[in-house]
């Protein structure tokens, strides 16, 4: 998996790329750290490269979250191919994070 | 076709491994949705298996045992562990639990294929996929 960064004004947007599985959830989280350790409150995560996520994934953005709240922050997601939206319908996610059709949408929603 | 397997209880090896059943298994006209539900199903199956189950001991292994034909995808795996009860945990989709990171792998395979049936005492897992116009959910 990789992760590249943009600024977007105030917002980090981190576009992923391939799949999120149970061997590169760590990376993901490690890549997380950075972002709380520089204390970002809008982070933007842009799917539209993910081809994969399974539940340690799932799990991996859950923490995610669940840490941003905690400092104030807000977590959005963007670009999500159909199968993977899938996995967060059928799991309920969807009712959990912040899922936009597009990048425009998220950023403006922050 | 049928592929026969005993797996070393090593997280790492199983998305090489799953590569190598999808490729192997893949009928001409699976769509990418099945491809992607069955691949995850397998991958939760096997972390299961080697993380609950075998709790990751090396001497451990993992048996996967799995019968493709051009109507279904019957997978079965195994475990040596202490076994579990697969009707005894919490629903990830409650309110209460929406939260909590861990606790989808069951859900997901159970929602995702058409058949799946736990066996000696949750050390054995059987799930089928039928391929669409088949008798499965799509």
């Amino acid at each position: 998996m990789k992760i590249r960064e943009e600024r977007h004004n105030d917002a980090a947007v981190c576009f992923l790329e391939g799949e999120i599985n149970i061997n590169n959830s760590p990376e993901l989280r490690k890549a997380f750290d950075e972002l709380i350790k520089r204390g970002e409150k809008k982070v933007l995560l842009d799917f539209s490269a993910v081809s994969y996520i399974d539940s340690s994934g799932l799990a991996t953005l859950i923490e995610m979250l669940q840490r941003l709240k905690k400092t104030g922050g807000l977590l959005r997601f963007s670009n999500m191919d159909q199968k993977i939206k899938n996995i967060f319908e059928i799991t309920k996610l969807n009712k959990l994070f912040a899922i936009f059709e597009n990048r425009e949408a998220a950023l403006k929603d922050f | 076709m049928t592929i026969s397997e005993k797996l070393p209880s090593r997280i790492e090896i199983i998305p090489e491994f799953i590569l190598r059943v999808i490729d192997k298994i893949r009928p001409p006209d699976l769509t990418a949705e099945e491809i992607f539900n069955i691949k995850l199903c397998l991958e939760e199956a096997l972390i299961n298996a080697m993380r609950h189950g075998n709790k990751l001991r090396p001497e451990a292994f993992v048996e996967v045992n799995i019968e493709a034909t051009a109507d279904y995808l019957k997978i079965q795996i195994k475990d040596e562990g202490k076994g579990f009860d697969p009707g005894n945990l919490p629903d990830p989709t409650k309110n209460e639990n929406l939260e909590k990171p861990g606790g989808r792998g069951v859900f997901l395979i159970k929602n995702l294929m058409d058949k799946v049936e736990y066996f000696d005492c949750g050390r054995g897992i059987r799930m089928v996929k039928f391929f669409r116009g088949k008798g499965g959910k799509k």
